[in-house]
């Protein structure tokens, strides 16, 4: 049953019948119905600022600092460097964490995995991602990302909100902030997290907050198990005759108040409990992978079965999309490979290799890749050197902000390219730096929006995503 | 939208009266012009400064008084030729006619350059005369009449007392008030009636209570460390001090100067050292690899931010790095009032077990009587240890007996210690693990290991020793054993943590724990051989305070009572002869025992009571000062070390008082001057925000040139003084703003009030707005008879979906643990604030992270809070609870529905809302009694059990109808 449908049916009942004021606030109840949005249509005139390449953006965070030597910024010098000590024209004197600044030694590790050249141009990727590899076509590896931070409290918190300190929105926020809502029955701003096999890092909710901007625009999480979005389930006892029920009664004596107050925000109110009712259907809906086809089990990989899983959170990832959600963002946790790197990342890349190809092959194989910007990657790299004892087959590797490796695909996007470069302990940057801040640029421009003209006035300044130390749209990197 | 007849209204007194330069001409420049021509050295063009006063009529003629076409000012910005033209076209958007209309017109008119409003002498004006008379209860009402006069709009007629009362209730105190409350009051025509409402309610402890609340979001108050682990701290003693200090009305400027520098205070009370905790909530970091003097440095700024927003009303960010483009605050300003926080003793990098130091133990009166009485009975027992006097034969006898034990076997002689550490690892089991070097062979104490080097210690046995307290690290020590001969001996050990022990290479004890270090923790044995042997002893700690303790057992006779037997009797000195009866009388004579072992009990309470004693983390500056520096970029590695820079105010905004000492003391002091431009201005905005829903300066937290100007700068500057002149008096400040006609006002909105004016800054009416999501839960609480009202104490843990904790937490373990009983209904500022993952239910309603500081909150209005006030556990049991109070209360069911009215809006239902809800209840009674499952189910939510005495389709309707109550807009609504 259309629960919409079935109000109006009831509200234009209670209109016949009714009696006097009822009726009235009834059609009254009625004209307020269009104002319904989610995160609120107060703004539609801040962005875009040009015509978009995409409409909605999938962000695959990889939580902890994936490390970018063994999975893909590889040279096959690499392998004589293994074992030899970092050496100081290389380290420059760089700050290290104190996880291993006080270390003696600085063995430098090749990775402990082979690496093969995919896709038209050669690009290099470990066998630990064959499914990567097979999109290299379609992606752009963008090998020179790099953050100031060397820390992940710091480094997550600057790539998500454009500042180290707590208290800036996130990137999602903003978004949700200044395009507004495109869906009726889901928010602007969706989060879900995963947790992998590796060293699990902390998460923060500021990481998909509001911090200044009016609260509504902060990522809501959703998660697996009965209850997908927060307080989302009717109470024990009620159901969803009883919900329908007590919200009408609630809607028509809301719209009598707001005869006798003339306060609008009881307008808003009124659409904003219809929003909930409708959640409550569309969001189990989405959640609900019962009716996906085997093909789409069989593209993600069995996991995708299993609820809360990496790769069942990008199968609801690319049904957000179909449902024209503006910003998805997946926390994939358990990166941080300080110890015991080589088991660990195995376990991390089985967890997200196929999943993360496979929902870009989905999304184009759909034509929602033309309009859906997809990004890769975590808050910083690793080491070269090896944190604590080289051994044969096993060893960890320190964080890394110096340079990382990231990639982008659809909306506009380059395919098949590979920007920037590292020397060859892929230590230091040598061809065309991208900062953090230069990529959220960049994601900005692809959804029509200057980053510097983006802005929103907090304690006399006009506060920005990208910062105030200046950001560069990235356009090698697109089409 | 309607924003243009608004700013019409605001923008000027009319069509000829003159441009008013603060309120019109500034704000153009600053917007403009103050990023290339402003207070920033780093960005100036030209080297020309449009923020000071000295541009009018500057030599080179920028500014002509009086004749804009002499003006470069006026051509730059009517120019038609695009490389003259200001502002540059590449400079966002440009002047719009009516700004460059406006300027030009500046000129014309003499140009007349004022200082920046907010740092302007506040000025006493006198309340304006107005035409309607009757209208004016004091005089914020004149300066709003004579503004709607003006302007020829009337103010509302005064609200009914039902709304009165909630509303006063509300905005005071965080409360609805009882049918009984509103009763009375609605009865009682008495004039004074209202005013004595006002004093109940400020004397009650809610009105502290919410006062704190609000203090709480300024003062990012939490009960965790914020980053990396975002481990647990206690700061509710400070919260505490909060809730007394307002509930005694403690004068603003004491509680300013307690808070700010209250360890700095002569002889500073318990009470006093506990305020300075404000600075305290500061979010801090344990992250393994983090440097700690980045880490410091962001302590440090947090401070220099937070006291400048909540005091000054100004954000001084943006000199942390540059110079501040807008105001004249310099990057050396900034670094200077950062010199006084950068005395604080506190390291970067902290803890993510509990507080960190410098911190105080703060017993309750309680502890603190027994404390005080467990010593008075232990210093009875020492006091007859040291002076009774066993029966002489018996010690004889005794010592005689030992001495033959004794024997002739030398004891073996300790060497020095040495340490070597720490050595970080990524968890504690790897720093167990990790053999960092001396673990496999020989020890060579002249050798490097990884960089660190053997360090002689001083550490006497038989006592607790502190290490370097890095997490998850280990720590080696060693020392060389000589033994006459070869022989087993006992050693005694404690460690923090663990700790692993060899004997020339082979490993003979280990104990992989987590505690803190104490004696006798683990017992060992010792195969010595004769001569020399090495000990290693290796502790691994976890985190928090690492130490070790070490004690040779021996013959289990302390040294001195060895060499007094065998000593000769006759021979024995006096002092041996006090050292045999002491060990006689404590060790072996049964009198001496069994007192020993009452003084044994006592103390182990006393340590008992101490653990339990709560801490709070506190201020404390260093004995010597620390040097401030620049920093390059904002940048902690990069202080441009050419000057050191001595702590100082913005001397521009106000001067430092003489005398003020160069510390905290001194900061708080030139805060709190009677004449400080902006510190009661922003105190009352606040107050004004908190009663009115916008502040007269809307821009809160920011009083600086790209603020917002106040929308009755008159009115601001009365209260601010009379603030001032009334010593602070926070409460007669409240009072006031609430005994206003402005206040009293109906809140009802015409089409045309809120077409012309949607932000009620002319204040034609009341303002109307949705409560907190604290007050909304804290009212369903009352309402419904659950709410437990007890004051202050550890934050609480009330209902909450699972998992959010471990889906975010580090290492993913750390799992919410649900309190139960009374802590579930206790009021809502106390529920434990986990800022990596705040309650959500509060966070939904805008209650701030509190990871940063915030003056203000938002207020929307989403769906997510309509699911919160229908489907939390929290609500739908209040709900029942409510239904229970109202099937209690009455037979029939309008005077049940009329009760339940009153108790959430504090009116009852009337017709419409009565015929709607029985609608509902009587659809709800047949399905209920068609599905007795379904009803029992609703009533099975939540942890308290349901009136069984009641019958449960009944009550279950009745719940339906309290949680409709519940999410009503005028429920959830102050109006």
């Amino acid at each position: 049953m259309d629960p919409l449908q079935d109000h109006s049916r009831l509200l234009t009942r209670r209109a016949l019948f009714g009696k006097g004021a009822r009726g009235l606030g009834a059609l009254a109840l009625a004209n307020l119905l269009p104002r319904e949005t989610f995160a609120g249509d107060e703004t539609p005139g801040i962005v875009p600022h040009f015509a978009p390449k995409a409409k909605r953006v999938i962000y695959l965070f990889m939580s902890g600092g994936p490390s970018h030597i063994d999975l893909f910024d590889y040279k096959p010098a690499m392998r004589e460097l293994h074992g030899i000590e970092l050496p100081e024209s290389i380290r420059q004197g760089q700050r290290l964490t104190t996880m291993t600044s006080g270390q003696s030694s600085f063995p430098c590790v090749a990775p402990m995995f082979e690496f093969t050249k995919h896709g038209e141009h050669g690009t290099w990727v470990s066998e630990l991602l064959p499914h990567t590899a097979s999109i290299v076509d379609e992606i752009t590896l963008v090998k020179s990302m790099n953050t100031e931070a060397i820390n992940h409290d710091p480094a997550i918190t600057y790539i998500n909100t454009g500042n180290q300190q707590p208290g800036k929105p996130s990137m999602g926020a903003w978004l949700s902030y200044g395009l507004g809502s495109v869906n009726r029955d889901l928010p602007d701003y969706v989060v879900m997290i995963s947790r992998g096999k590796g060293n699990l890092q902390a998460l923060y909710s500021r990481l998909w907050g509001a911090g200044f901007l009016p609260s509504q625009h902060q990522g809501v999480k959703f998660r697996s198990g009965a209850e997908p979005v927060l307080y989302l389930s009717n109470p024990a006892g009620i159901d969803a005759r009883t919900r329908r029920r007590m919200l009408d009664g609630i809607a028509e004596i809301n719209a009598a108040k707001y005869a006798e107050s003339g306060d609008p925000e009881i307008q808003a109110r009124i659409s904003q409990y219809e929003m909930a009712y409708r959640m409550q259907t569309s969001v189990p809906d989405l959640m609900d992978l019962s009716d996906e086809p085997e093909s789409t089990f069989e593209l993600y990989g069995e996991d995708a079965r299993k609820p809360g899983t990496f790769a069942a959170n990008c199968v609801l990832a690319r049904r957000l999309a179909e449902r024209d959600v503006r910003f998805v963002q997946l926390f994939h946790r358990g990166w941080d490979g300080h110890n015991n790197l080589p088991s660990e990342i195995r376990g991390q890349c089985k967890d997200t290799d196929q999943a993360s190809a496979a929902l870009v092959a989905d999304l184009k194989q759909r034509g929602l890749l033309d309009d859906t910007l997809v990004i890769w990657g975590g808050e910083f790299g690793r080491t070269i050197y090896s944190q604590g004892t080289l051994t044969a087959d096993n060893h960890g590797r320190d964080h890394h902000g110096r340079c990382f490796t990231i990639w982008l695909a659809g909306a506009g996007i380059r395919r098949g390219y590979e920007h920037g470069a590292t020397d060859d302990f892929a230590y230091n940057i040598v061809r065309d730096p991208v900062h953090i801040n230069d990529l959220n640029a960049t994601i900005l421009h692809q959804l029509g929006i200057d980053h510097e003209r983006f802005t929103y006035p907090y304690q006399g300044l006009d506060q920005r995503l990208t910062g105030v130390e200046g950001a560069r749209v990235v356009n090698e990197l697109l089409a | 939208m309607h924003i243009a007849p608004l700013l019409l209204v605001l923008g000027s007194g009319g069509e000829n009266a003159p441009v008013d330069f603060s309120r019109e001409v500034q704000p153009i420049l600053s917007q403009h012009c103050f990023v290339c021509h402003g207070p920033d050295e780093g960005t100036r063009e030209a080297d020309l400064r449009l923020d000071l006063p000295d541009v009018v009529g500057e030599a080179g003629g920028i500014v002509v008084p009086g004749q804009p076409d002499a003006s470069e000012l006026v051509y730059r910005i009517t120019t038609d030729d695009d490389f003259d033209r200001m502002p540059p076209p590449d400079f966002g958007e440009g002047l719009s006619a009516g700004e460059i209309a406006t300027l030009t017109r500046w000129v014309a008119e003499g140009a007349e350059y004022a200082q920046h409003w907010s740092f302007r002498p506040i000025a006493k004006p006198t309340p304006p005369a107005t035409a309607r008379a009757g209208w004016v209860r004091n005089p914020i009402d004149s300066f709003v009449l004579a503004r709607l006069e003006a302007e020829g709009l009337a103010p509302s007629p005064e609200a009914d007392r039902a709304t009165l009362i909630r509303r006063l209730s509300f905005d005071l105190t965080g409360m609805p008030p009882t049918p009984d409350e509103v009763a009375n009051f609605v009865a009682d025509p008495r004039p004074k009636a209202y005013d004595e409402l006002v004093d109940r309610l400020l004397a009650s402890d809610d009105y502290a209570e919410r006062m704190t609340l609000a203090w709480m979001d300024a003062a990012r108050y939490g009960d965790t460390s914020v980053h990396h682990a975002d481990g647990p701290r206690d700061m509710w003693l400070w919260r505490d001090w909060v809730i007394d200090a307002y509930g005694s009305n403690m004068p603003f400027d004491d509680f300013t100067v307690e808070q700010l520098a209250g360890d700095l205070l002569p002889e500073p009370t318990r009470g006093q050292l506990v305020a300075s905790g404000f600075h305290r909530n500061t979010p801090t970091s344990d992250e393994g690899g983090a440097i700690d003097e980045e880490l410091r440095v962001k302590y440090m700024i947090d401070r220099v931010k937070t006291t400048s927003n909540v005091w000054l009303g100004l954000s001084m960010e943006c000199a942390q790095c540059h110079d501040h483009k807008y105001d004249a605050i310099s990057q050396r300003d900034y670094y200077r009032f950062y010199a006084y926080f950068n005395q604080s003793v506190e390291r970067g990098f902290q803890t993510r077990n509990g507080n960190a130091e410098p911190l105080i133990s703060v017993p309750s009166e309680r502890q603190e009587v027994e404390l005080s009485q467990r010593a008075a009975s232990i210093a009875e027992v020492e006091a007859f240890l040291a002076k009774s006097s066993p029966p002489a034969d018996a010690l004889a006898t005794w010592c005689d007996g030992q001495l033959a034990l004794l024997g002739e076997s030398g004891e073996p002689d300790l060497g020095p210690w040495f340490a070597l550490g720490p050595f970080q690892g990524s968890s504690k089991a790897e720093a167990f693990r990790t053999d960092y070097g001396p673990e496999a062979g020989p020890i060579d104490l002249e050798l490097e290991v990884r960089g660190k080097r053997w360090e002689a210690r001083d550490d006497a046995d038989g006592k607790v020793h502190s290490l370097n307290p890095s997490e998850r690290s280990a720590t080696y020590l060693t020392r060389a054993i000589q033994s006459p001969t070869a022989q087993d001996v006992a050693v005694s050990l404690g460690s923090d943590d663990s700790i692993v022990v060899w004997l020339d290479g082979q490993r003979v004890f280990e104990n992989d724990v987590g505690r803190g270090a104490a004696a006798d923790q683990d017992q060992a044995v010792l195969q010595l051989p004769a001569g020399t042997s090495r000990l290693l002893v290796k502790i691994v700690n976890g985190g928090g305070p690492a130490g070790y303790y070490f004690k040779l057992k021996g013959s289990g006779l302390p040294e001195d009572v060895v060499a007094a037997l065998r000593t000769a009797p006759a021979q024995r000195d006096e002092a041996q002869h006090e050292a045999l009866r002491a060990h006689f009388v404590r060790s072996v004579w049964p009198a001496g025992i069994e007192r020993v072992r009452v003084a044994e009990a006592a103390q182990r309470r006393v340590d008992e009571l101490n653990r339990a004693i709560p801490t709070v983390m506190v201020m404390e500056d260093r004995m010597s000062g620390r040097e401030t520096f620049v920093l390059d970029r904002g940048q902690y590695d990069a202080p441009r070390e050419d000057a050191p820079l001595a702590p100082g105010v913005l001397e521009h905004v106000f001067p430092l008082p003489t005398g003020a000492p160069p510390s905290r003391l001194g900061l708080a002091r030139w805060l709190m001057d009677p004449d400080h431009p902006l510190t009661a201005r922003v105190a009352v905005n606040r107050y004004w925000s908190m009663l009115f829903g916008s502040g007269l300066v809307p821009t809160v937290m920011d009083f600086g040139s790209q603020g917002a100007r106040p929308s009755h700068p008159e009115l601001l500057d009365w209260l601010a003084r009379d603030f001032v002149e009334s010593g602070w008096d926070v409460q007669r400040a409240l009072r006031q703003l609430v005994s206003s006609a402005t206040y009293r006002q109906s809140s009802r909105a015409s089409a045309e009030q809120v077409a012309d004016d949607p932000e009620n800054r002319l204040l034609a009416r009341a303002p109307r707005f949705r409560l907190h999501g604290e007050f909304l839960r804290d009212q369903a609480l009352a309402t419904s008879g659950l709410l437990v009202d007890r004051v202050g104490g550890p934050g609480v843990k009330p209902y909450q979906p699972p998992g959010l904790w471990n889906e975010v937490s580090l290492n993913g373990n750390l799992r919410f643990q649900q309190d139960s009983g009374e802590k579930l209904y206790r009021k809502s500022m106390y529920i434990y604030w986990k800022r990596s993952a705040p309650m959500p239910a509060m966070a939904t309603f805008d209650t701030p992270i509190r990871d940063t500081c915030v003056v203000q909150r938002q207020r929307t209005n989403t769906p997510l809070q309509a699911l919160v006030t229908l489907n939390d556990v929290q609500f739908v049991e209040a709900a029942r609870h409510l239904a229970q109070r109202l099937m209690h209360a009455a037979e029939d069911f309008d005077a049940r529905l009329d009760r339940g009215f009153v108790l959430c809006t504090a009116r009852p239902a009337g017709d419409l809302r009565r015929e709607v809800m029985r609608s509902v209840f009587d659809a709800q009674l047949a399905d209920f009694r068609a599905d007795p499952e379904a009803a029992a189910a609703l009533l099975g939510v939540g942890e308290s059990p349901a009136d069984a005495g009641l019958d449960p389709a009944e009550l279950a309707s009745w719940t339906v109808i309290a949680s409709m109550l519940f999410n009503l807009d005028e429920t959830l609504t102050r109006e």
